[in-house]
């Protein structure tokens, strides 16, 4: 360890703040260490194969090309449907959300307990079997054939169009989205509301001006939270969309399992990482620059 | 019609990954816990009664003799019967007869008779890979993973003078490209991919791929397909002439154009379900497998039914036995192959699995309803005109990979 801190080491040993330095490097060595293994040098190895090519049998066979990245943009209508489906997506889970969050965190009284419960209670049973319900609940004698009765048109279908993948999306996903509301909106200091009113503003402008910053912490972790796996959800495009709905997910099980093409499944998954990373950073930053301006009202 | 709904769903969880062996006819879960029942208690009465009935000549002759005869019941079966006393298999899922698994077990001696099973080819090869190797005995994977088995070392050449009932194996399973010299592998059983049509709605004749693609347009919206670039090329690589293992950059160029024209008029890709579309009439045309087309037959109301093999020519599967290398018990292997192929006992594989049989001589025993059923067996015409093939490992071909792509995205229009 002294060999690492070369010019005086015994100063520096004795040194409290080095100590203290020591320790928090201790203490993010294995989170550190965690973090490189199964983040980082993965990452790394998705962008390596991702300029290589296919071994004869499958898998990586070295190389290096940009024909991957040919691949991925000759085609981009999966990553346009998995965009568009991750965008609506967010922004319906927010409109149900917000209103939802609000109500458990300032309206519920003594039952607020119960609505986090009821959140949580389908946690308990398997995705995979909630989004299989789904199939008949959206099915030809569930809702579809009922729509389909009252608007005479027997042949109505909802399965394998993107409004039914859109339903189980933000089914999967609602609690993401109402949680870190529900956080932040509870511990919102009513007092703000009170003085908003007193001051003469309307229930729209207190909830613009008070309300919708002071819950913003939430919104953006929630959106983010939804938006990143809905655009590489796979199961419920797969059951819902009834072989219909492409999205970045079935191709990347097309490459991987089926071609058995890594560097090609790997191109697709970079680019669905770039373009993840792009939404992220673009929404952050659009979010942002509108908080600074109202920080200064409600602080 | 709720009931009917939760039994597919359930059939549908059963099958768990996409498979043509998913689709047995004697339907998913009654098949496996007969299956269940039968290896748990003892007796051949735990067969399924569909079963029975549906072979009443290859049965009595079979079962009741075989639990007193530690003989073979027709001539050649299964040389001195000695064996180690233990057979370890490892396949598809209700994939064998369970009352020949009890027959075995006493003609034989056997008494330890263990059934693995994988859901795809890819499967059993990780398996292997994996080091679960000298765990089997016998395996039972389709024709095209055989390269790969014999480069990785994995099956043992077969001892034939063992197994003498491979005379009876068909012209068309032998010294196949996935074996030229018929070393590692016997076949077991086979089938095709198809045109699923509902004659009630669909008038016209459909009995080409090419008419198959002519007429999407005109039932647009109306046409399941199986989620399987293999099999969907195929279609579209014979309607155009060409063999459907090509990767002639030219003809596949035409066989896109073909698909994305196609793509438009499909309901959807749907490979675990397909019959479900056609039995409410969401779909009239299907590209499908054979599994679930014979139970539409048989329910009166959709027995307007009609399973086509295209005289343009489709694509065959194969599935082949293989011993495994480092068998534990060698000899019960051989015995096992041997065994499956009596012609009377593989008549009974035939009933019980719904698929044809590459056993000649095993045909004299299966009702003529059976041999005619195009769902199961192709009728000798088409068969012997060299327009059917077996597909070949095609996954490192990018172009072939990348119009799949484009055809599964743009399904629906």
């Amino acid at each position: 360890m002294a060999n690492a801190t070369t010019p005086a080491p015994n100063r520096a040993s004795s040194n409290p703040r080095f100590r203290s330095g020591l320790l928090t490097g201790l203490l993010i060595l294995p989170a550190g260490l965690w973090y490189l293994i199964l983040l980082v040098a993965p990452i790394a190895i998705v962008i390596l194969f991702s300029f290589g090519r296919r071994g004869a049998t499958g898998g990586y066979g070295g190389g290096f090309t940009l024909d991957n990245y040919g691949t991925v943009l000759r085609n981009p209508d999966p990553i346009l449907t998995s965009l568009y489906l991750a965008v609506v997506g967010t922004m319906l889970c927010l409109l149900i959300g917000l209103p939802l969050a609000y109500y458990i965190a300032t309206r519920a009284g003594s039952r607020k307990s119960l609505f986090l419960i009821l959140l949580v209670i389908p946690f308990w049973t398997s995705f995979l079997i909630r989004t299989y319900a789904w199939l008949m609940i959206l099915g030809p004698t569930g809702a579809a054939g009922f729509i389909g009765d009252l608007i005479g048109d027997q042949s109505f279908r909802i399965l394998g169009t993107e409004p039914a993948v859109l339903i189980g999306l933000v089914y999967g996903y609602l609690p993401l989205m109402v949680f870190p509301l529900y956080v932040t909106l509870e511990r919102m200091d009513r007092t703000l509301v009170e003085a908003s009113k007193d001051l003469g503003a309307g229930r729209w402008a207190t909830f613009r001006q008070i309300t919708l910053p002071v819950a913003m912490p939430g919104l953006i972790s929630g959106s983010i939270l939804v938006f990143i796996p809905m655009m590489g959800e796979y199961v419920i495009p797969q059951i819902l969309g009834y072989g219909q709905v492409f999205t970045m997910g079935n191709a990347l099980v097309l490459r991987f399992l089926e071609s058995r093409n890594w560097p090609a499944g790997s191109a697709q998954a970079v680019t669905l990482i770039l373009v993840m990373l792009i939404s992220v950073t673009g929404y952050l930053w659009y979010l942002n620059r509108g908080r600074r301006d109202r920080d200064v009202s409600v602080l | 019609m709720a009931d009917q709904d939760l039994d597919q769903l359930i059939a549908r969880m059963d099958r768990a990954r996409i498979s043509r062996r998913g689709f047995l006819a004697a339907s998913g879960l009654t098949g496996l816990s007969a299956f269940l029942a039968a290896c748990g208690s003892s007796a051949a009465s735990s067969r399924p009664s569909a079963v029975a009935s549906a072979a009443p000549t290859a049965v009595p002759s079979v079962a009741p003799s075989a639990a007193a005869a530690s003989v073979a019941p027709s001539g050649p079966v299964g040389g001195t019967g000695v064996t180690e006393g233990a057979l370890f298999m490892n396949n598809w899922a209700d994939y064998i007869d369970p009352g020949n698994i009890e027959t075995f077990k006493k003609q034989y001696g056997v008494t330890e008779f263990t059934y693995d099973t994988y859901a795809s080819n890819d499967e059993l090869l990780t398996q292997l890979q994996g080091g679960k190797v000298g765990i089997w005995d016998v395996a039972a994977p389709t024709a095209d993973l055989m390269p790969a088995l014999i480069a990785g070392k994995f099956v043992r050449k077969i001892d034939w003078t063992k197994v003498p009932n491979a005379k009876y194996i068909g012209p068309n399973f032998k010294t196949q490209w996935w074996d030229p010299a018929d070393e590692y592998q016997i076949a077991k059983d086979w089938g095709t991919t198809g045109i699923a049509v509902r004659t009630k709605i669909v008038k016209e004749p459909v009995n080409t791929w090419k008419a198959f693609f002519e007429l999407a347009p005109k039932y647009s919206g109306k046409v399941v397909v199986v989620n399987s670039s293999v099999d969907v090329f195929a279609g579209a690589l014979k309607s155009l002439g060409y063999s459907l293992n090509s990767v002639d950059p030219t003809e596949l160029k035409a066989m896109r154009t073909l698909l994305l024209a196609f793509a438009p008029h499909v309901l959807a890709l749907n490979s675990d379900t397909y019959e479900v579309p056609l039995a409410n009439e969401e779909a009239v045309l299907g590209l499908t497998w054979t599994g679930g087309v014979a139970d539409l037959r048989k329910d009166p109301k959709t027995a307007d039914t009609a399973y086509i093999i295209p005289e343009d020519g489709t694509i065959y599967w194969v599935d082949t036995w293989v011993i495994l290398e480092g068998a534990p018990h060698p000899e019960a292997a051989h015995a096992w192959l041997n065994f499956i192929h009596d012609p009377q006992i593989q008549a009974i594989e035939t009933e019980t699995n719904q698929y044809a049989t590459a056993n000649d001589e095993a045909k004299k025993y299966i009702p003529q309803a059976t041999l005619d059923d195009t769902t199961i067996f192709v009728p000798d015409a088409i068969l012997n005109s060299g327009k059917l093939e077996t597909a070949k490992d095609l996954t490192a071909n990018t172009q072939r990979a990348d119009i799949w792509e484009e055809f599964s995205s743009k399904i629906g229009g």
